[in-house]
This record gives structure tokens, C-alpha cells and sequence, in this order.
């Protein structure tokens, strides 16, 4: 993938696409967690989302832009 | 710490919740220092321009419930990308047209704060939000239209980064959450609904009473849907239970509306002093009160009361055929199936209502359930109101402006785009303008004393946060305390905005000066605005517009299409009344008057949906149609006006209509309970009764 994509005629870093994607991930995976309470296997939920979006949007970066 | 209060407590029983408060008041105050920093710190680090936008952004999202913060974070960041467009297009449109400009600039913060006004929840925050980044990212471009973009680039960043800092901070870091609160109210609502239901089983209930348990039970809808929209952005189980909780809350509402029906019924015959009826309905009702009666430790436990509900509905047609064979044929058999009608609804959504908070209390949501809305009475005048009010602010400065060539113009009008949003939303808006004002003037002294006093002594990012620390921290203190209102909000944005942090700092005293008189003067004129275009809610006239047009919430289940009705019906009904009580005093004449509406509207309209459902489903003859359409026009007409012609002729429409239903028995029940509601002794709709005529004559 390319460093820089332009929209319209303006240059946006390519990590903003990847940013939204993981974003939309990230709403897919809450879907399931909070289907199955999976949260109540977890000490401190919002750290651990964080985390998880950390790890998505570091692993999508990487993959798609190294 | 805990050894310590504890024996605080026993020797002075008012310190420890004084150090409780207190406790929570400073964890918020770190918490907010600690993300203004990392947001001002992040903001030098990535070379934004104006740090001190992404720090005024925190400072408007902190709030101790992190729940809150998600939310409003959410909103804002939708009203920052509409407004940042909006600004960049209105600068791509006017370069060169002063007048055009700030007058297309002054609509669009206008419709801003009107949106603002029109929701209660933070929706409102959004709209506040979409007016003030197209006023920062339009005005400082002014002088500069080719360099509009780059500086749209850098506020929407500067706004967003903030966003995510008082996100990440307060969510992750002893996050204070609101949905044990919202668990625990709808339990404690839970309890309450099923004990009075309990509690009534033995025969009637006054009026007075029916109508404190309206206002608890319509508070509590109300609240609870209140908690759940702000909720669902802090918690993916609460968001996953969401569509079930708002069926949750429309079975409650649809109960209590059948629940006060069944009884205005039974209270009607008991006056009327026809006792065997009443007795008949009571020995009918009385089995749903046993199976109510479970072992103390499971009185509220949904799993034990479902089935028992099912059951008593399962035996309920064979004991109403019972009861209804020991009375006498016609009119005494006639209110009895009305009865039997409504208590047959009560049952089902009970059973539905109890099986929904069953399924809420599972740990895994299974399946789809059917999704309904809670719909809101919103009020298009008082918003157009907020409207009027902004877009004069906004003209007059702008004309003061260009009149005066003023140079610091343009903050003056950023100041009056936020405060008229956000005052516009506040309770009480001539007292928190003037408190937010103070606070805003004091901010603006800290400021000038940090910048001009500490600062210019001290080196790097660590003397940055030692001078500025002690100030800062009042702003986010003020805000913990509410007796202080909006002073918080006032001191926080005067201190960050006059303080302009930036990688290397600028010192200059006499445009600090310029500018702080400048927003002083926006600010003042957006409270100003209040006294001449005062806002409409909780004045008189607002309060009649709101009770006719929670009457015309009859005339909505008169006429409207009736898909999604009932839920539709219930809930703006309940919400309109919601709106016009928090500003009656409780018990006062007027308080007593929009009660006794409400449970009138209540009753009859649902009544009116229900008869209006029968007619859709029975096969009856066209004349009996016309006849039922006509009964329900005239109830209709009536709640649309109400007077004493209007009352008869509605009377006499029903009952042309239950002559013409002898031989329809679904339609017939409904019809009475309408002519009961009609001639009930005790709703506002009795001051139009004509004395002396038969008391019931079908």
C-alpha cells in the first residue's frame, strides 16, 4: 500500500484508511464480546479494549504498510 | 485509608461523605490536569499549531462519568467533521463577501444552537460542537482565505486529538461508570412496578395515589432511557442489550397505561356503587396478585415470576366464564368484559415485560427482538426561540465589527459561537451566564498572572506544568462542585484560551490584553441575549402549549396510521408530561391539573388505539364501521378542544356506537371503557359534564 493516497486531489496518509478499517473492526469484535459477555473474563475492560485496538491497528499497519 | 475513615465516620458521621465528595472531586481534577497536559504536550510533540484548541476541547469533554465522555466524544466528533465542511465551504463560497459571509456564518451557528436545545441527551453537544469548529476554523482564516484549508487541517486535528485524549484517559484510568447506576435503577424500577402491582390486588386505589405512581413510574421511563443512550457508548454488553432494554421499557409503559385503565374502571363502578360487578372483577383479578406472592427472597426475581404469570394467564378465560355467568346479562356482564378486556391486556404485557428483564438478566443475548423506539415530544418553538436569539448575537456583533473594523473581531464572535450554544442547554441560563462569565473573567486573570507572571522564569515542559498546575486545577475543581454551575466551564475555557500555550511561546502583553477584552465582550453579549429574548421553557406559556399538545396526543391515536402506534403513543405521551412537570412545584394546583390530564390522555388514547386495532381486525358491517369511526372522531375533536358541547357529542357518539356494536362482543368492551373514561367523575373532562342525566344507560 502506498504511503500517501490522494482523495480528491488531497494527500492523506495511508494510515487513515487503515485507522478507519481497525475502527470498524474494533466495532465488529465489541458486537461479539458484548453478545457473549466475554468482558467478565477480563480485569480491566477498557484497558483491555484499548489494547486490542492497539494491537489491530499496530498489526494492520504493519502488514499492509512495512 | 479505609480503618482511618471508618473510624472518621463513627465520630463525625458527616466528614466521611464529605471525604467521599471530596475524594471523587480530585480524581476527576487529576484526571482532567493529567489529560490537558498529555493533550498539550502530544499537540507540541505532532507540531500542531495551537495547542491550546485541542486543550480547550478537553476541558469541555471531561466529566466524571467516563460513560459521559464516550458519548459526548462521539457526538462531538460528528458535529466537528459537519462543522469543519461547513466552514470550509462557507469560506469557498463568500472569500471576498465580509457582509454575506458572517451572515451565512451567524445562520449556521444559530440552527447550531437551536438543534442543541431541541435534544436533552449528547446530541445536544454535537450541535453545540458543529457551530463552534466552523466559527475556528472560518474566522481566523478571514484575513487569509488561500490558507483556509491548511487551517481547517490543523483545528479538525487540534479538536480531534483532544477528543481522543480525554477519551483514553478517562476511560482507562479509574473510570467512574454509570452502568452499575443504570443496573441498579432498573432493577430498583423493576421492584417497584411489580410491588405496587402487588400491593393493589386487594380492590382499588385512590386517584391521588394512581397519580404519584404515574409520576414515579413516567420519571423512571424517562431516565432510564436517558441512561441507556449515554450508556451504550461506554459499555459493548450494555450495547448489546440495548434494543432489548428499550422493549423493555415500552412493555413497562404499555402495562402502566392498562395497569391505571383496569383501575379507573374498577373505581368507576365502585362509585357508581355497583358492587357486584366490582366484586367480580376483583375475584379475577385476584390470582394475579397470589402469583405476585412468591418466597420474600424472590419477589423481584424474574426467573420465578415468569412462569407463575404464565400459568395465572393460562387459567384466566376459564375463571373469567365463571364470574361472568353469576352476573346479571347486559349492562352488568358488559362491565365486567370491559374489565376482563383490560386485565387480559395487563396480563400479557406482564408476562411480556417480566420475560424481557428475564432475558436481560442472562449473560449471553440470544436471538433478535422486535426493535422499537422511544420516541420524544420534541419542541420546534422553543428551539426557533434559541434560533432567533443566537442569529441576533451573532448579526450584532458581526455588524459591530465590520462598523468598527475592530481587529480582534473575530475572537469576540468565537467566544459568543460556544457560550450561546452552550448557555442556550443550561437550566437556568440568566444565572449560569452571569456565573460563567465570572468564572470566565477569573480565568483570564490566572491566565495573564501564569503567562506574564511564572512562565517567562521557567524552562521546558516540566516548570510549563509546575507554574500552570495550581491554576489549571481550579477549573476542573469548580466543575466537580455543581453548586458553582458553569463557573468551571467559564474559568477553564478564559484560562486556556488567554494562557495560548505554544512550542516556542509568544509574549505579547498588549494583544493579550486586546483579545481577553474581546472575549470578554463575546461572552457577555451572549448572556445578554437572554434578557432580551428570554427562553420559553418553564414560562406559562410554554406550559399551556405543552399540555395541548399532550392532548393531541389523543387526537395522534385518533388519526395517525397505526403501525408502530402503541409504542409511538406511549412514549412521546410520557415524555411531553415529563417535560412540562420538572417545572411545576410538586403538589401545586398546576402540578395537579397536568396529572390529571395526563392519566386522562393516558386512558383514553390507548383506548382509542386498541378500539381502533379491534375495528382493523373484526369483519363488522360498514354501518358499524362508520359508527365506531364517528365515536372515534368525536373523542378526538374533544381532546382536541375541550367543552361541554364537544363532551356530549362525543358521549352521544359512543354511545350510537355501542347500540350499533350489539353484535360485535371485541368492539363493545373498548367502546364502554371509552363512554367510563368519558363520564369518569374525577378527570379534568368532568368540569364539562352536564348534572343530572341517567348515570348509565347503554
Amino acid at each position: 500500500m502506498p504511503r500517501e493516497i490522494a482523495i480528491w486531489g488531497v494527500l492523506v496518509p495511508g494510515l487513515l484508511p487503515v485507522f478507519l478499517g481497525s475502527l470498524l473492526l474494533m466495532v465488529l469484535v465489541d458486537l461479539l464480546i458484548g453478545r457473549y459477555g466475554l468482558h467478565r473474563y477480563v480485569w480491566h475492560p477498557p484497558l483491555f479494549r484499548l489494547a486490542l485496538f492497539a494491537c489491530l491497528f499496530g498489526a494492520a499497519a504493519l502488514l499492509l504498510l512495512h | 485509608m479505609p480503618a482511618l475513615s471508618m473510624k472518621a465516620a463513627r465520630r463525625w458521621p458527616g466528614l466521611a461523605e464529605v471525604l467521599a465528595g471530596e475524594g471523587r472531586a480530585w480524581l476527576f481534577v487529576a484526571k482532567t490536569l493529567l489529560a490537558l497536559y498529555l493533550a498539550a504536550w502530544l499537540a507540541m510533540w505532532l507540531r500542531l499549531e495551537q495547542p491550546a484548541t485541542a486543550m480547550i476541547t478537553v476541558g469541555i469533554v471531561m466529566h466524571p462519568h467516563s460513560g459521559m465522555v464516550l458519548a459526548k466524544s462521539f457526538y462531538r466528533a460528528l458535529g466537528t467533521l459537519c462543522g469543519s465542511a461547513f466552514g470550509l465551504a462557507l469560506m469557498c463560497v463568500f472569500p471576498q463577501q465580509r457582509e454575506l459571509f458572517l451572515l451565512s456564518l451567524s445562520v449556521w451557528v444559530a440552527l447550531c444552537a437551536g438543534g442543541a436545545t431541541l435534544y436533552r441527551n449528547f446530541m445536544s453537544y454535537g450541535f453545540v460542537l458543529a457551530g463552534y469548529t466552523a466559527a475556528i476554523v472560518a474566522l481566523p482564516a478571514i484575513n487569509d482565505p488561500l490558507g483556509v484549508f491548511d487551517s481547517a487541517l490543523m483545528r479538525v486535528s487540534e479538536v480531534m486529538l483532544g477528543l481522543v485524549v480525554a477519551g483514553v484517559v478517562s476511560d482507562v484510568l479509574f473510570p467512574e461508570r454509570l452502568r452499575p447506576l443504570l443496573r441498579q435503577r432498573a432493577r430498583e424500577h423493576f421492584a417497584h412496578f411489580i410491588d405496587f402491582v402487588r400491593g393493589s390486588t386487594g380492590g382499588s386505589i385512590p386517584r391521588a395515589e394512581m397519580e404519584q405512581a404515574h409520576l414515579r413510574f413516567v420519571r423512571a421511563a424517562v431516565e432510564l432511557e436517558n441512561l441507556r443512550a449515554s450508556v451504550i457508548f461506554e459499555d459493548p454488553e450494555v450495547r448489546a442489550r440495548s434494543t432489548r432494554m428499550r422493549l423493555l421499557n415500552q412493555h413497562n409503559m404499555a402495562a402502566a397505561t392498562s395497569f391505571q385503565s383496569l383501575h379507573h374502571t374498577i373505581n368507576r363502578l365502585q362509585r357508581e356503587g355497583r358492587t357486584a360487578e366490582v366484586d367480580a372483577l376483583i375475584a379475577l383479578y385476584r390470582p394475579l396478585g397470589a402469583a405476585l406472592a412468591t418466597a420474600p427472597g424472590d419477589l423481584h426475581e424474574p426467573a420465578v415470576l415468569a412462569p407463575r404469570l404464565r400459568a395465572c394467564a393460562r387459567q384466566l378465560p376459564a375463571r373469567e366464564a365463571e364470574l361472568r355467568a353469576g352476573l346479571a346479562p347486559g349492562r352488568a356482564q358488559l362491565a365486567f368484559d370491559t374489565g376482563a378486556t383490560l386485565l387480559r391486556r395487563f396480563l400479557d404485557e406482564l408476562c411480556a415485560y417480566v420475560e424481557v428483564e428475564l432475558a436481560l438478566r442472562g449473560r449471553v443475548q440470544r436471538g433478535g427482538v422486535e426493535r422499537v423506539h422511544f420516541r420524544r415530544g420534541n419542541d420546534a418553538t422553543g428551539a426557533a426561540v434559541a434560533v432567533l436569539r443566537t442569529f441576533l448575537t451573532m448579526t450584532v456583533l458581526s455588524a459591530f465589527w465590520i462598523a468598527s473594523g475592530w481587529p480582534f473581531g473575530a475572537s469576540a464572535m468565537l467566544l459568543a459561537t460556544i457560550f450561546s450554544g452552550l448557555l442556550a442547554a443550561a437550566p437556568n441560563p440568566l444565572t449560569s451566564a452571569f456565573v460563567t462569565l465570572l468564572g470566565f473573567a477569573g480565568g483570564i486573570l490566572a491566565a495573564l498572572h501564569v503567562a506574564y507572571g511564572l512562565l517567562p522564569g521557567s524552562s521546558g515542559f516540566v516548570m510549563l506544568v509546575a507554574a500552570s498546575l495550581p491554576f489549571l486545577a481550579i477549573g476542573p475543581w469548580l466543575n466537580a462542585h455543581a453548586e458553582f454551575g458553569g463557573m468551571g466551564g467559564g474559568f477553564s475555557i478564559g484560562i486556556v484560551y488567554i494562557l495560548a500555550l505554544k512550542d516556542p511561546m509568544v509574549y505579547d502583553l498588549a494583544h493579550a490584553l486586546n483579545d481577553a477584552i474581546a472575549q470578554l465582550a463575546g461572552v457577555a453579549l451572549a448572556a445578554a441575549s437572554f434578557v432580551f429574548v428570554p427562553r420559553v421553557t418553564g414560562s406559562g406559556w410554554q406550559r399551556r402549549r405543552q399540555v395541548r399538545r399532550l392532548r393531541g396526543q389523543v387526537v395522534l391515536a385518533a388519526t395517525a396510521p397505526l403501525q408502530g402506534l402503541p409504542w409511538r403513543f406511549e412514549s412521546v405521551s410520557r415524555d411531553l408530561f415529563h417535560q412540562v412537570i420538572v417545572h411545576t412545584r410538586p403538589g401545586s394546583r398546576r402540578s395537579r391539573e397536568l396529572l390529571a390530564w395526563a392519566l386522562a390522555v393516558q386512558e383514553s388514547g390507548r383506548a382509542l388505539i386498541e378500539l381502533r386495532q379491534q375495528l382493523r381486525a373484526s369483519t363488522a358491517s360498514p354501518e358499524v364501521r362508520a359508527a365506531v369511526d364517528r365515536a372515534v372522531q368525536a373523542v378526538a375533536q374533544l381532546y382536541h378542544r375541550p367543552d361541554a358541547g364537544r363532551r356530549q357529542q362525543a358521549e352521544d357518539a359512543v354511545r350510537a356506537a355501542i347500540d350499533a356494536c350489539a353484535g360485535t362482543p371485541t368492539l363493545r368492551p373498548r367502546l364502554y371503557q371509552l363512554l367510563g373514561a368519558l363520564r369518569d367523575d374525577e378527570s379534568p373532562l368532568a368540569a364539562w359534564t352536564s348534572a343530572g342525566e341517567p348515570a348509565d344507560a347503554p
